[in-house]
């Protein structure tokens, strides 16, 4: 397949409000289809700079973007992107499954209605496949009308997941997804990415150096707000050409 | 050496100083209702339970009392002031935690301790001398000329507009629990994890959906007790309402009428009670004042614990 490239992050800088230089000078391109991951020991700017891609950091007023992240021909960083629909279109999923105060059904149709689907069977088309898609159908397809709280860590994640697809987006954003999950649960949710990078492009944030080496096609290895190094993930595991990269992957520090 | 079995005495003191200061609490509690229940005793032998409850009657001449009429009073002007109070005070939550910059929370927050602070009687002469005429020059008429033909709502608005009123009041009374509404709201509003609100910003949520999705249903259970919490001060408010209610013993559909609610009527018969069983009817008026704000006290606890229970998990 001839790989395309999705996002082009471009001299990135990313300052805090308290004007902390979170990210430096990242430059770097997401391929379409692909599963990239960063990686890097905490508070190296991983999350900061997953956070960009969709613009979470304006939640909280004083944050500074600098440079450029071309999405197709968009920057996604200029000043007049309609939030709403790049969000839409650049899905996110937490540390911690986050499902809403609702049901298992309504978890799912919660985007679908925002984008302004109204019709009842319509919805109901729409959650069953996105529930399909996340692998979670079977497990919840007689309680659709529970409460999410009832389910399990690992079937919230999925459950999330499964909203996340349900809009249809182009670019999913995982932030240490499996995390607060067990093994088995881990297992489901990278198999799921696995199925879902035919469809999407997946950005990964994580602290597990062996899930990105099993998972990922990209990784980048991150220090103190920079990009050390990015490049294709077995080289990166086998044959880093920074000596940093080399350290941290054979865990002589992090 | 570490001493496992041997109690320290400074040790004993201070926890037999402390228990003993914690058990005052509850001697004063029971010593209350004792005294209540004691010396409304006449009363209740007289004219029992449910009769006093549904009699409408306050007549100290023909020495015939019942609590209907203050109960009426009371759980209207509650209501009311509720009806108005919710709202205002939701908004303000809402403000303060999801919309205000950041520098604007703290002084909103110093605002609305203050208006908790101001002492009632002031509210209560605020409301008789400012708020009451311009009540029955500007409001009152104005609310009768648009509602007194509309059939049914048009039954509120019937009579002459004097200011001493069931709404007057229950403004007065709106405006005294809207803190508590506001900061216990504001409490339960900021209890929202803020990765959930910010995954419903991810899907493309404005704020305004998601105060409405998240915030609010996740809040619900704490927001209510905080209503509910509000709801015993409204019951037992006397010194605001006290000026601006009038004291009326009769069941009146108006909203322009005065009225009477049980702690207005404790506090102006007190010193005319000639007679033992108007002295012991004012008694058991105040039992059943008892009985109702322990009732929406202990509902509000419910309610507060189910939602701690709910956001610790």
């Amino acid at each position: 397949m001839l790989e395309q490239i999705e996002l082009r992050v471009k001299g990135l800088n990313f300052y805090y409000s308290g004007g902390i230089h979170a990210l430096k000078q990242i430059n770097l391109q997401i391929h379409s289809n692909q599963v990239t991951a960063l990686i890097g020991p905490s508070g190296c700017g991983k999350t900061t700079l997953l956070r960009c891609f969709n613009r979470m950091h304006d939640l909280y007023p004083g944050n500074r973007y600098e440079g450029a992240i071309h999405f197709v021909k968009d920057d996604i960083l200029s000043p007049d992107v309609d939030l709403i629909s790049l969000r839409s279109r650049i899905g996110m999923v937490f540390q911690k499954p986050t499902p809403f105060p609702m049901s298992i059904f309504d978890n799912i149709a919660y985007g679908l209605k925002l984008k302004g689907t109204k019709k009842r069977a319509d919805l109901s088309e729409l959650v069953e496949k996105a529930l399909h898609h996340a692998a979670l159908w079977d497990e919840v397809k007689d309680k659709l009308n529970a409460s999410a709280y009832d389910l399990s860590g690992g079937q919230q994640q999925r459950l999330v997941i499964a909203r996340a697809l349900a809009v249809k987006p182009e670019v999913l954003l995982f932030d240490e997804p499996t995390s607060a999950l067990d093994p088995i649960s881990t297992a489901k949710i990278e198999e799921l990415m696995e199925k879902l990078k035919k469809e999407i492009t997946i950005i990964i944030v994580t602290h597990n150096m062996q899930q990105a080496a099993r998972i990922s096609d990209r990784t980048g290895f991150m220090m103190l707000g920079e990009l050390i190094e990015f490049d294709r993930t077995d080289k990166i595991f086998t044959a880093p050409s920074e000596k940093l990269t080399e350290d941290y992957v054979t865990g002589r520090f992090g | 050496m570490i001493r496992t079995t041997k109690k320290n005495p400074v040790d004993m003191i201070f926890s037999v100083v402390t228990g003993a200061a914690s058990f005052t609490v509850i001697i004063f509690i029971v010593a209350i209702l004792y005294e209540l229940v004691h010396q409304s005793g006449p009363a209740i032998e007289r004219f029992g339970i449910w009769k006093f409850l549904s009699s409408t009657d306050w007549n100290p001449v023909t020495e015939s009392f019942g609590a209907l009429t203050n109960i009426y009073g009371t759980v209207l002007t509650t209501f009311l002031s509720l009806l108005m109070a919710i709202p205002v005070a939701i908004g303000i939550a809402v403000f303060v935690t999801e919309i205000s910059p950041n520098v604007m929370k703290g002084p909103i927050g110093i605002a609305i301790e203050l208006l908790a602070a101001i002492p009632s009687i002031i509210y209560g002469m605020w409301g008789l001398f400012t708020l009451s005429p311009i009540m029955s020059t500007y409001i009152e008429p104005f609310l009768k000329n648009i509602f007194a033909g509309v059939p049914v709502v048009g039954i509120l608005f019937q009579g002459t507009p004097m200011g001493i009123d069931i709404l007057t009041a229950s403004i007065i009374l709106s405006i005294m629990i809207i803190p508590f509404t506001a900061s216990i709201s504001r409490d339960s509003f900021n209890l929202t994890p803020a990765v959930v609100k910010e995954s419903a910003y991810a899907l493309g949520a404005t704020k305004w959906e998601v105060v409405r999705d998240v915030v609010i249903p996740y809040s619900k259970l704490g927001v209510f007790g905080g209503i509910v919490l509000s709801l015993g001060r409204a019951l037992g408010e006397t010194m605001a309402v006290a000026f601006v209610l009038g004291n009326n013993h009769r069941i009146t559909t108006s909203l322009f009428d005065a009225a009477a609610t049980i702690t207005v009527t404790l506090a102006n018969e007190f010193a005319e009670a000639d007679t033992d069983i108007y002295l012991s009817s004012l008694f058991y008026l105040a039992l059943v004042l008892f009985v109702m704000s322990f009732i929406t006290l202990a509902a509000a606890k419910f309610f507060l614990l189910k939602a701690e229970r709910k956001y610790s998990r």
